[in-house]
């Protein structure tokens, strides 16, 4: 009798636990499956949903240049998943990718430093950061992950929007795809989903001189043209970086990508080992929670 | 080393109370200025530059504190006001601002009435939209406000 009251007991603590765990992450659940259907559903038929999604552009401009999206994995794509003629373009960078010697020495520098290895044992994690630690009670990118790998081993941190740090995340994020690896960002305490809920509030929340939100032109405005380009939607935002930018000629991380971002807003962009930018990425990243890692990749 | 201890503990202490603080008073002032109409309290014809500037000067730094100050086309609205400060002094009907872009050294002049006009703004509005915010993100996230 007392062995089976200890057992019952034993069962209902760890099942309250598994509950509360998934618990913290239900209301980004919630978020993502609603922004899933929702992106979905607006490039399912551009045409067809012309009044109500693309009231700029011409019926010529959809039917000629907008493709219709029927698989959710295709948004890893960003703007080249609808967009027929940018498809075309990218697909002609891709024979020769300009970011494969930027692979090779991320490989050198993982091999150069031994205690890469200790860090990050496998080196297909890419899609696994941001993580969020308790102890610290902070998001760690993985931006910040290799700094702090860097510095614990009695290195200077590295810049965070370029140079080694692109290289070393070139050749992660290479490794993650290789093995087939998905977003699968994980929000397991109370503090955790808080956090998650300040980098939402802040993709929505309208700054700057321009008064515009993230969401401006990545949920609301996906797929609407700025002069010759496409606007992305937040759905496979995260999934492909580091990214080659021809604008950049090189690649950049993505603190490094939201300082642009904020610079078209208006404000004066955030540091990129800011609270602010981690928060912003961990909310970025759990949107595409299941999306395969397709990076590095190449962008306008 | 105990008394080493204390003196950092007190030390911790104190910088965290001071971050509350600062942050307290940069919410005050957000609720300060979300009291104030903008087009009233920086036209320049009606109060003067001085005026103008001060009330940018008064808000500013809040917006700072909070992340959300304004920059346009490469100048941060701080180095509005510093130019504009020594405008004012010198009686000068033109302020040029010396800022940094892309690492290089640039210059810019404008009307001194205009570029008060812009800094009071700046300052007031990147204020008055922390607390338009708190109500509008919402209306935005799909699946919650933002229906579709």
């Amino acid at each position: 009798m007392k062995k089976s009251i200890v057992k019952a007991s034993v069962l209902m603590l760890v099942g309250s636990a598994i509950l509360a765990a998934g618990s913290y992450n239900a209301q980004a659940e919630k978020d993502r499956k609603a922004l899933v259907e929702y992106t979905l559903k607006r490039f399912e038929n551009p045409l067809k949903n012309r009044g109500l999604y693309f009231p700029y552009s011409t019926d010529k401009e959809l039917k000629n240049n907008m493709q219709p999206v029927k698989k959710v994995e295709d948004f890893r794509l960003g703007s080249y998943a609808f967009n027929k003629e940018g498809r075309a373009q990218y697909e002609e960078i891709k024979e020769m990718p300009p970011y494969e010697d930027n692979i090779d020495a991320g490989e050198e520098l993982y091999n150069k430093y031994a205690f890469f290895k200790k860090c990050f044992p496998d080196p297909a994690i890419a899609g696994e950061y941001p993580k969020f630690d308790d102890k610290s009670g902070k998001v760690v990118t993985l931006t910040r992950a290799i700094n702090q790998c860097l510095v614990a081993n009695g290195q200077k941190p590295w810049k965070m929007t370029k140079g080694k740090m692109t290289d070393l995340e070139a050749y992660f994020a290479a490794k993650s795809t290789e093995a087939g690896k998905k977003v699968n960002v994980q929000i397991n305490s109370k503090a955790a989903a808080e956090a998650y809920e300040r980098g939402k509030k802040e993709y929505y929340t309208q700054r700057g001189y321009l008064k515009l939100s993230c969401a401006n032109c990545h949920v609301q405005g996906a797929g609407q043209r700025v002069r010759r380009e496409y606007l992305s939607p937040l759905l496979g935002q995260t999934t492909h970086f580091p990214v080659y930018r021809l604008k950049w000629q090189g690649l950049g991380t993505m603190e490094r990508r939201i300082k642009g971002c904020e610079k078209n807003q208006g404000e004066n962009p955030h540091k990129p080992s800011s609270d602010w930018t981690a928060e912003m990425i961990y909310f970025m990243s759990y949107m595409s929670n299941g999306l395969p890692v397709d990076g590095p990749d190449v962008r306008k | 080393m105990k008394r080493i201890n204390q003196t950092i503990a007190t030390l911790s202490l104190g910088l965290a109370l001071t971050a509350a603080a600062t942050a307290g008073d940069a919410m005050k002032m957000v609720d300060e200025a979300a009291k104030l109409d903008v087009k009233k309290v920086c036209d320049v014809k009606a109060n003067g530059v001085a005026k103008v500037l001060a009330i940018a000067e008064k808000y500013n730094p809040a917006a700072v504190e909070l992340g959300v100050e304004f920059k346009r086309l490469g100048i941060r609205n701080s180095v509005y006001i510093k130019g504009l400060k020594e405008a004012v002094k010198a009686k000068k009907p033109e302020v040029t601002l010396k800022y940094k872009a892309k690492g290089k050294e640039k210059k810019k002049t404008f009307k001194t009435d205009y570029a008060a006009w812009r800094a009071c703004t700046f300052a007031v509005r990147a204020l008055q939209q922390v607390k338009e915010a708190d109500k509008t993100y919402r209306l935005a996230i799909p699946g919650d406000g933002f229906k579709f």
